[in-house]
């Protein structure tokens, strides 16, 4: 059985959490006078703080006795609600009256995918506007706990086993409490973010849109003000520097940490980290090539784009700065596989991640070893240690699930009858929670051509990537629910 | 040095086997040439036949290997370097006769053919002569043999290929079981394949196809190379009974081919208890029924009868990785399309002339994913992966997941190398799915009726090889390519 009274009290500080961060959004558009905006806000956090406070109070429960299966169903049961419960201002300010469309937009918040259902996005009110922003931000933080503290306390990812001995302390089970480890990765976070921020309003953005980029960036989210997360009005400065902390968004957290306390040659060390940067400067210098010599772009220009969008695709950030319907193919090409890949582990990237690519790489080595050497042992190595056969068999696993899944995923959506590649950029958008660059690399037609059951799949899509799928299809089996059969 | 830890003397004699039996093969063409006057072919035959027969029975005579010994190396070498060269070989004819004279689009056209993969550059059959039509088909043939000695002999032997995984799941047929000799046993197979073709010719011709015809659509209906000598393909014919014969020997070709030994003693049961023959038909049926309801309620095709008979066709053609087409499928519905992709990366069953992943990788794969999921639930439990009632030993799991891995990221690089020139991304991607698979058609602008032509000389020759590496089940043809293989241990 599931501790039932652990899942409402959850719901609880949820809601209670949610209904407060809509505080500042209020401020602003109180700030704005904003009449429509602040009656949504009202109306949302209301309801929301007043059921909140009493469930926290009234479901007293033991939280000693947790279970994996209550994690799963606690973890899984926030990243189905929050969306729910972040889609209300957009209904009741009326801004976004039609409810899936708010969902839809609510969930590519909290998931840091950044695909929006707006076709003009800076006519939204400014309230409204840092709301948007700050979803990607929250979930931002979610995705680290998630990853961080409780997908290692489950047992199941690749992050413990790798990288224990960074110096950070982990859950060691799953406890409500916060450990030293999380409030360090709390306040790097935070601390990212406002650095950022002054950058960005350094950089000559205006400080409204300075604080937008700032949460967006961070939790490589890629929700603009501009119309269709396109920055081609931005200038260099601002440009690069949307650059610079896209690219750190993509890099584990923990290894930032390491960074703040000067170890450096840990750091290089580190494989996976490696292996996002050879990629991230291969990439560029074949982007800027082929684009320099396939487009009307000046050499400067070709480097600029080229890397601006390599990272923000590897970043699954899914800023665009230009238009990419005109790029060549081979550029195309390449951004959807460094979406693919995504960001390192225990970074608030999406997509695969570096390490599993990075393991799935050694296993062809491996394969072509054991054609030759049939009854040779080799086992795989990361950073000299041996990756054992349960890990690589969970990778191996991991990796065919997320490839079937897109596929049905195309399947599924194609029932629109949007041309194919419409439909596979929409299904990459969403599941390597990139956004807007998959969508526009591929089409240019919103989300809004989507009928609200494809809108609702693409929904469930965004959540499966960022919960790293498993959370999300065991709530779909009867084993979760029936254990013991 | 390198060259002495290979047993290179009974390469050279395979070499020369091989070359022999090319040389052999030439002489049908030749004598069509003959029949039609066509003087320049006639001396196009000539011309790559008798240095191949010569060259060849040289080094049949002359080799005489002291160990008939192969090892791991020696097989792979071998099987890599027969493709090679017998595309070679083939490209021949096309060449000397003045119909190709661009070299790198006869070695395209002739290893499409000997990998019965069934893609082609040229862009107007019409004006083919009959003798260069017949090799080109006659190359599917052959390339479809080849596979069969390749799955059912060799790659068994290295310890590659699905047909282990079958047979380590099937309760029948093993090579021991069928017969005292594996080489007995493995003639009945090729028997087989010689019957099937016969057969098809009969029922061709009984279906008024006329005899050259019947045989240039047997030659790739079975060999699940999808070529046609008109332009237009199936449709040309327009007729039911011919799409249908043509479909069953499709499905027929892609069927494990060792499964027919029970067939012979009639032994229906064991046929259908193959656990991968059941995926296979399931599959191809669940696909069949949801194209024909994609097709009729999009209004895509009016009538009922007409959407089955296309599902039936188009499913067949793609999921045998054939390739060949009755109506322009690029125009039908996305989930429609997206079905037909899906069906081509999956592929027919191992042992069979058909390319791609293969019915039994696929179920294993699903399976893994299937056990990630309740590991996930259960960190500590120890599931092991079955097909049928067999329990897959987990060394052969890895060697699936490797094989996918790679499959999987040959096709995105083949992808990139296509991209450099500049069409569509459908196109691009389809064109690379195309090649690895060994179906030979794509989608948007590889549809019916389109030609690799679009593509410049240097993507036909990289493609080539992808053909060579899907044909080959990738790791004996890209071992080649390692520092490693060529190290002397």
């Amino acid at each position: 059985m599931l501790n039932w009274k652990a899942m409402l009290k959850q719901t609880g500080v949820l809601m209670t959490i949610l209904g407060l961060s809509m505080i500042p959004a209020l401020l602003i558009s109180c700030l704005y006078g904003e009449k429509d905006a602040m009656k949504g806000f009202f109306l949302s956090i209301l309801p929301m703080v007043g059921l909140g406070i009493p469930l926290i109070f009234f479901a007293k429960t033991n939280f000693d006795h947790l279970k994996v299966r209550d994690g799963i169903a606690a973890v899984s049961l926030s990243w189905l609600l929050a969306p729910l419960l972040g889609s209300l201002p957009y209904v009741f300010s009326g801004e976004i009256p039609h409810f899936v469309h708010a969902v839809f937009e609510s969930a590519s918040g909290f998931t840091t995918t950044g695909a929006t259902i707006l076709d003009h996005p800076e006519e939204l009110p400014h309230g409204l506007l840092f709301w948007r922003a700050f979803t990607q931000w929250l979930g931002g933080i979610g995705i680290c706990v998630f990853t961080i503290t409780l997908l290692p306390a489950l047992g199941i990812n690749t992050y413990k086993l790798f990288k224990s001995e960074t110096g950070i302390p982990m859950f060691s089970k799953f406890s409500p409490r916060l450990s030293d480890g999380a409030k360090i990765l709390f306040a790097l976070y935070v601390g990212l973010t406002l650095f950022a921020f002054g950058l960005f309003w350094i950089s000559g953005m205006g400080p409204f849109s300075a604080v937008l980029h700032g949460l967006s960036t961070i939790s490589t989210g890629g929700f603009s003000n501009s119309a269709s997360a396109v920055l081609g009005s931005m200038s260099l400065g601002s440009l690069a520097a949307l650059t610079l902390f896209m690219l750190i968004a993509g890099i584990d957290i923990t290894l930032l940490y390491l960074l703040l306390k000067g170890n450096w040659r840990e750091l290089l060390r580190d494989g996976e980290l490696r292996l996002y940067g050879i990629l991230i400067g291969l990439s560029g210098i074949l982007l800027t090539i082929n684009l320099w010599m396939k487009t009307s772009y000046t050499f400067p220009a070709a480097l600029g784009h080229g890397f601006f969008q390599t990272i923000s695709a590897i970043s699954t950030t899914g800023y665009i700065s230009t238009d990419l319907l005109a790029w060549p193919t081979l550029s195309k090409l390449v951004l959807f596989f460094l979406m693919f890949i995504g960001g390192c582990s225990a970074s608030v990237g999406g997509g695969l991640k570096v390490i599993r690519v990075l393991i799935l790489l050694k296993l062809i080595k491996r394969g072509l070893t054991l054609r030759l050497h049939p009854r040779a042992v080799v086992p795989v190595k990361l950073g000299g240690k041996v990756v054992s056969a349960d890990t690589v068999s969970a990778i191996t696993s991991f990796s065919v699930l997320y490839f079937l899944l897109f596929f049905l995923g195309i399947l599924l959506l194609s029932l629109n009858n949007l041309d194919l590649l419409t439909t596979s950029g929409a299904v990459a958008a969403c599941l390597n929670n990139v956004g807007p660059l998959a969508q526009y690399a591929s089409t240019d037609i919103s989300f809004t051509a989507f009928s609200d059951v494809s809108l609702l799949l693409l929904t469930f899509y965004m959540l499966l990537g960022r919960l790293e799928i498993y959370m999300l299809i065991l709530l779909l089996t009867k084993q979760f629910w029936n254990p013991d059969k | 040095m390198i060259i002495s830890s290979f047993n290179h003397k009974i390469i050279m004699k395979v070499t020369g086997a091989i070359m022999t039996l090319l040389g052999i093969a030439m002489v049908p063409p030749l004598f069509i040439a003959v029949a039609d006057g066509e003087n320049n072919l006639v001396f196009a035959f000539l011309l790559s036949m008798v240095p191949c027969l010569g060259i060849g029975l040289f080094l049949m005579i002359r080799s005489k290997p002291e160990s008939t010994m192969l090892k791991i190396r020696d097989g792979y070498l071998i099987a890599s370097a027969t493709w090679i060269l017998v595309s070679l070989i083939g490209a021949l004819p096309y060449v000397f006769s003045g119909v190709m004279p661009n070299m790198i689009n006869a070695f395209f056209e002739s290893v499409s053919g000997f990998t019965a993969t069934g893609a082609t550059v040229i862009d107007d059959l019409s004006a083919m002569p009959k003798a260069l039509l017949f090799w080109r088909a006659f190359c599917h043939w052959l390339g479809g043999m080849g596979i069969l000695v390749l799955a059912i002999s060799l790659l068994p032997a290295l310890g590659i290929g699905g047909y282990k995984l079958a047979s380590a799941e099937a309760p029948g047929p093993t090579m021991e079981k069928m017969s005292g000799k594996m080489a007995d046993s493995a003639k009945i197979l090729y028997l087989i394949y010689v019957f099937f073709t016969l057969l098809e010719v009969a029922l061709l011709y009984l279906g008024g196809m006329n005899l050259f015809d019947a045989t240039l659509h047997t030659f790739s209906s079975i060999s699940t190379s999808g070529l046609s000598n008109y332009s237009d393909g199936i449709a040309h014919f327009n007729s039911l009974y011919l799409e249908l014969i043509i479909a069953v020997f499709s499905i027929l070709g892609s069927i494990n081919f060792v499964l027919y030994y029970h067939l012979i003693w009639r032994r229906w049961r064991e046929f259908f208890a193959d656990a991968e023959l059941r995926a296979f038909l399931l599959i191809l049926a669940g696909a069949i029924f949801v194209i024909m309801l994609n097709l009729k309620l999009s209004g895509t095709i009016s009538a009922w009868g007409e959407s089955l008979r296309f599902a039936i066709f188009q499913s067949t053609s793609f999921i045998s990785t054939s390739g060949c087409s009755i109506t322009d499928y690029t125009l039908w519905p996305s989930f429609s399309q997206m079905i037909l992709l899906c069906l081509m990366f999956i592929g027919g069953c191992s042992a069979s002339t058909s390319g791609s992943l293969k019915v039994v990788r696929f179920l294993i794969l699903l399976k893994l994913a299937r056990r990630g999921l309740y590991r996930f639930l259960h960190p500590n439990a120890v599931v092991p992966i079955k097909l049928g009632s067999k329990t897959i030993p987990s060394d052969t799991v890895v060697k699936v997941n490797g094989f996918t891995i790679l499959f999987f990221t040959i096709f995105l690089l083949t992808a990139l190398v296509v991209s450099f020139d500049n069409y569509d991304l459908i196109t691009t991607l389809s064109a690379s799915a195309a090649m690895l698979t060994n179906t030979g058609a794509g989608l948007s602008l590889l549809g019916p009726g389109d030609t690799f032509n679009i593509f410049s000389v240097f993507t036909r020759l990289f493609l080539s090889f992808v053909m060579i590496a899907g044909r080959l089940e990738l790791f004996t043809f890209l071992l080649l390519f390692t520092p490693a293989f060529w190290k002397n241990t």
